[in-house]
């Protein structure tokens, strides 16, 4: 612990969530997938596939770098192999996560005969478990939550069984197709709160819901408020009532034409907004005035940038943060922290919370 | 043979169907154009193009979305299968404005960017071709020497696969340094475009087509230079 910290990282986090201020900006990035295993000499596949070396993997790299850690796999492509396609784990020297090989539903006919899935033999699910079993023996210093329980999204999810492409026909060529999909989508997502709660408990469990496809990059505001709004605001009552206190809510991309369907939305008290850096900071804070706001360095700018720039960009994030979000704010990169980053370039970002992040 | 004002509400109809995306119109009023003597290649260019062409403009203007550009692309695609056999049976070529080697590089699947830049090409009147998903480097680089096109645009939406650009380019150059190389996807802005050693960088489907022509005439004024 640094000579200045008067907290450990899970004391920032229970802080921030009890809206108060921390010794100092936690980072808490979204490093999950394959900079964790990279990083520690493994795979990328690894961080998906293989449970004891991806928990592993995330808890040193965590403890490596000084950051906040929040135990959770999970993917992007969720909802393809969870309802009865194919996965095609990443391999080569350029894939980045698991995608889907084959989709589960290729008609509108499929749609109506598609079932939801039991959930604990779900496609990833099993790992996931396994996972978070380990996860469960220990928290230490820097966990405020012994995991992150993946229900993912609707529309995320949708676009997984049917392909993001035809999701997008249908929501105008075949609505009610669409609808069903999302519908049984949200129906999975409320399974997926009930199954971690039940398996293990709600003490230590952060719900973590996400959205990489319903974006202002491929659909409207207008769709985004008939299409994910209701199902979004439906899953996230469902998991807060389910006894979930907080909900991490990761708005991917560019959302700034849906903030205000997103700020309809509850969160919990307060919620985790995890933003793009398409979104800006003092945006955030101002549709999310009471929610912690997590982000939103640009990845790309850690992967491919100097460790003087990413110094740089991270001390004007981390000084709109702090001066902009009135609910809390947590420096993140605005997605996954890129697998490839250079190690310099990574403690680059926590040298400048080190030198500009305490309160 | 359709009057000259007949021609021109069949035409658009074809446009409007597109814009419209309205794919059994789009399919009616090209059965239309055939059966009245409207030339197949009008009916394409001046109709459906022009429809599709428009939706591109209401993309940018953001009026309309993925969906409604990919609903368009399906109505324009269904009046081009009317109208193509006549257009191979006239024996007749359109002007070629340009072409194009287009795909995602390798270890990335994510293509719905990259088929919206495809049909705009192909509506500009380029030549495309297509390599699709997850392509293996050198095959960018096979492709582009056996078309001799004029433009690579690589897509990505991964920073991992982002990383297969500057090899990609690389290996292009080093068979041809006059090719033009066009960078797209969200990990992409001009300064890793720039840095990766591409010419230039699309920011969305709608102004590919018109950064690929800055740079083929940015590429002539070079050559008439020397």
């Amino acid at each position: 612990m640094n000579k200045k910290a008067t907290m450990t990282n899970r004391e920032r986090i229970e802080a921030i969530l009890a809206h108060k201020k921390p010794d100092r900006v936690p980072i808490w990035p979204f490093a999950y997938g394959g900079f964790a295993t990279v990083y520690t000499g493994t795979s990328i596949s690894d961080a998906y596939n293989k449970p004891k070396v991806a928990y592993e993997a995330q808890k040193k790299t965590c403890l490596d770098f000084d950051w906040v850690f929040t135990p959770w796999i999970g993917y992007a492509a969720y909802g393809g192999w969870e309802f009865g396609g194919e996965i095609k784990w990443p391999s080569g020297e350029y894939a980045q996560a698991p995608t889907v090989a084959r989709l589960p539903v290729e008609t509108v006919d499929d749609v109506w005969k598609l079932k939801a899935p039991e959930v604990a033999t779900a496609g990833i699910i099993p790992i996931v478990t396994e996972f978070m079993e380990i996860a469960a023996k220990e928290q230490l210093d820097n966990e405020p939550f012994k995991f992150m329980c993946a229900c993912m999204g609707p529309f995320n999810t949708a676009g997984m069984i049917a392909g993001p492409d035809m999701l997008c026909k249908w929501v105008i060529k075949k609505p009610d197709a669409a609808h069903r999909l999302i519908r049984l989508a949200t129906d999975h997502m409320k399974d997926l709160a009930d199954y971690w709660a039940d398996k293990f408990g709600l003490e230590s469990s952060l719900a973590f819901t996400g959205e990489a496809i319903a974006t202002g990059q491929l659909i409207s505001a207008k769709q985004f408020e008939q299409f994910v709004l209701p199902y979004f605001q439906e899953a996230h009552q469902y998991i807060l009532d389910r006894g979930y206190k907080h909900i991490y809510c990761h708005q991917c991309g560019e959302q700034n034409a849906n903030l205000e369907h997103w700020a309809k939305i509850p969160y919990g008290n307060p919620g985790i907004i995890s933003i793009g850096h398409e979104v800006e900071l003092e945006t955030a804070g101002k549709y999310f005035p009471n929610d912690v706001i997590l982000g939103n360095l640009e990845p790309a700018i850690i992967q491919s940038s100097t460790p003087d720039k990413v110094y740089e960009a991270t001390r004007k994030n981390i000084q709109d943060g702090m001066a902009k979000c009135p609910g809390g704010y947590v420096f993140s990169p605005g997605c996954e922290l890129p697998p490839m980053a250079s190690v310099e370039n990574v403690k680059a970002m926590g040298q400048a919370v080190e030198d500009y992040g305490w309160y | 043979m359709a009057s000259e004002e007949r021609t021109s509400e069949i035409l658009d109809k074809l446009r409007q169907a597109v814009y419209d995306f309205e794919e059994d119109d789009a399919v009616k009023w090209a059965k239309t154009a055939l059966e009245e003597g409207v030339d197949p290649f009008v009916a394409t260019l001046e109709g459906l193009a022009t429809g599709m062409i428009e939706a591109g403009e209401a993309y940018n203007r953001k009026e309309y979305f993925v969906p409604e550009l990919l609903m368009c692309a399906d109505a324009l695609y269904a009046g081009l299968d009317v109208l193509k056999p006549a257009i191979d049976a006239s024996g007749r070529t359109a002007e070629v404005k340009g072409s194009i080697v287009l795909g995602v590089v390798e270890g990335d699947v994510h293509d719905i960017g990259k088929n919206l830049v495809k049909m705009m090409f192909e509506v500009a009147g380029w030549t495309v071709y297509d390599l699709g998903k997850d392509v293996p480097l050198d095959k960018f680089v096979e492709e582009q020497l056996r078309t001799d096109s004029d433009v690579v645009g690589l897509s990505a939406l991964m920073t991992t696969s982002m990383l297969a650009m500057p090899e990609v380019i690389k290996r292009i150059r080093a068979k041809n340094p006059k090719v033009r190389i066009l960078l797209g996807g969200a990990p992409i802005n001009p300064e890793i475009a720039d840095k990766y050693g591409a010419d230039g960088y699309a920011k969305t489907a709608g102004t590919a087509v018109d950064e690929a022509i800055n740079l083929l005439k940015m590429l002539k004024e070079e050559e008439g230079r020397k």
